[in-house]
């Protein structure tokens, strides 16, 4: 009897549990980051740094130098605009910085309107490449771009710029 | 008389306009890297010959290539990459069979496979290091573009003589090449500023302070470090470093 008890006590148990464990609802998920929104408009340097790519692998002690005051660097802006919620004209004025970036107007385009990662700036034949490093999106206000060196005898980037820029 | 003088202008240039030779792809590398250097043997013993073959030594001794003066192996045996031009690629490591802290230099010459004829020895040639070695004069970043941002520092701590060791670095002198050998404009003096306990760096972008005659480019640079020193008696006088050069790395 007892026995008949106790079995009875246990399938009403995992009857139970079964029963009890339901998947949660899932939440509405906020609107997507429009990232290309958040790159529209005038955007001025505020920090420069330059990074030995060979001495950061080999793990050598001077690996990066912080050159935003050597050279007028946060003279430098740029300026991006939208067509239509899309990738449209850019604008750089270096004023007396060194031309980080040496196209002064066109047109600009990106790998992936969702997710960016790079860049193009395009002036009739010419074209630049610049990755990004952050998105001024949520806490952050910041636009950090990026432009490699890469040696043309092995294909390997040895120097990289990264650059910081505030909203104007 | 005009005409004459033009004429004595351009022979000039024909007799200083010299190619670098021998020349490095890339033009710098590590002992890890694979280098392919091409040598021209015009007025050389070897002009003129149909086959050419490496003989190269450096600090790690002969190459393992060097088997014989009077008869070369076929794994000597250089390109041809032109008229009387010859190269010859390598990774200094595979070479030797050597691990990379072991090789810091080369030379070489061109011969023929039965040493009858021969160049003069060229060298030595650095392969970069793979462990940071600190030394009195070092650039950052360690290859460079003529588009770059580019930093001279200076470390008393590994000066050579007393002076070096002693001097306080006031300004750095610039000396730049073209790819013809010929100096490009006028040196440039930088002011110093202190980067560490023993350092004093300074920075320049070659391209924005100097410019290359028509048709050539910017192919090196030198540096020194200028300072004071105090003498016996007290008294401040200038000294200057030892001078190095850069050769600039060709960026895509």
């Amino acid at each position: 009897m007892q026995k008949l008890f106790r079995a009875g006590l246990m399938m009403l148990s995992v009857s139970f549990l079964l029963t009890a464990c339901q998947p949660d609802a899932h939440k509405e998920l906020d609107a997507p980051r429009n990232i290309l929104a958040s790159l529209e408009g005038t955007w001025k340097l505020t920090k420069a740094t330059q990074v030995d790519e060979s001495a950061k692998a080999k793990g050598f002690p001077f690996k990066e130098i912080d050159i935003t005051t050597l050279f007028p660097y946060t003279d430098f802006r740029i300026t991006f605009n939208l067509n239509a919620g899309a990738p449209g004209t850019f604008t750089t004025v270096p004023g007396a910085s060194p031309k980080i970036i040496k196209l002064t107007s066109g047109t600009w385009s990106v790998d992936n309107a969702a997710s960016p990662k790079n860049i193009t700036l395009t002036s009739g034949a010419s074209t630049e490449v610049t990755t990004l490093g952050g998105y001024p999106v949520g806490a952050s206000n910041t636009l950090k771009l990026a432009v490699a060196r890469v040696e043309a005898a092995t294909g390997k980037t040895v120097i990289t710029y990264s650059y910081e820029f505030a909203k104007q | 008389m005009k005409k004459l003088l033009y004429l004595i202008l351009f022979i000039s240039a024909g007799l200083f306009a010299k190619a670098q030779n021998p020349s490095f792809s890339p033009a710098t590398f590590t002992a890890e890297d694979q280098v392919t250097l091409t040598f021209d043997v015009t007025g050389t013993p070897m002009a003129g010959s149909s086959e050419a073959y490496i003989w190269l030594w450096g600090n790690a001794g002969d190459s393992p290539l060097n088997t014989s003066w009077t008869n070369s192996p076929d794994a000597a045996r250089m390109t041809a990459a032109g008229t009387n031009k010859w190269s010859f690629t390598f990774t200094g490591t595979v070479l030797y069979g050597l691990p990379p802290a072991s090789l810091s230099n080369f030379n070489f010459l061109v011969k023929k496979k039965d040493g009858s004829a021969q160049t003069s020895n060229q060298g030595p040639f650095n392969f970069d290091p793979l462990v940071f070695t600190p030394t009195m004069l070092r650039v950052f970043p360690g290859k460079v573009g003529a588009d770059d941002v580019v930093t001279v520092n200076f470390d008393k701590a590994y000066g050579v003589t007393a002076n070096e060791q002693r001097m306080t670095p006031t300004t750095a002198t610039i000396t730049m090449v073209d790819d013809a050998g010929n100096n490009v404009g006028s040196p440039l003096n930088l002011t110093v500023r202190k980067t560490g306990e023993t350092i004093w760096s300074a920075s320049y972008i070659p391209s924005v302070s100097f410019t290359p005659s028509t048709g050539r480019k910017l192919f090196k640079f030198k540096y020194k470090f200028n300072g004071t020193v105090l003498d016996p008696g007290g008294a401040t006088i200038t000294v200057t470093s030892s001078e190095t050069e850069v050769t600039f790395t060709t960026m895509q």
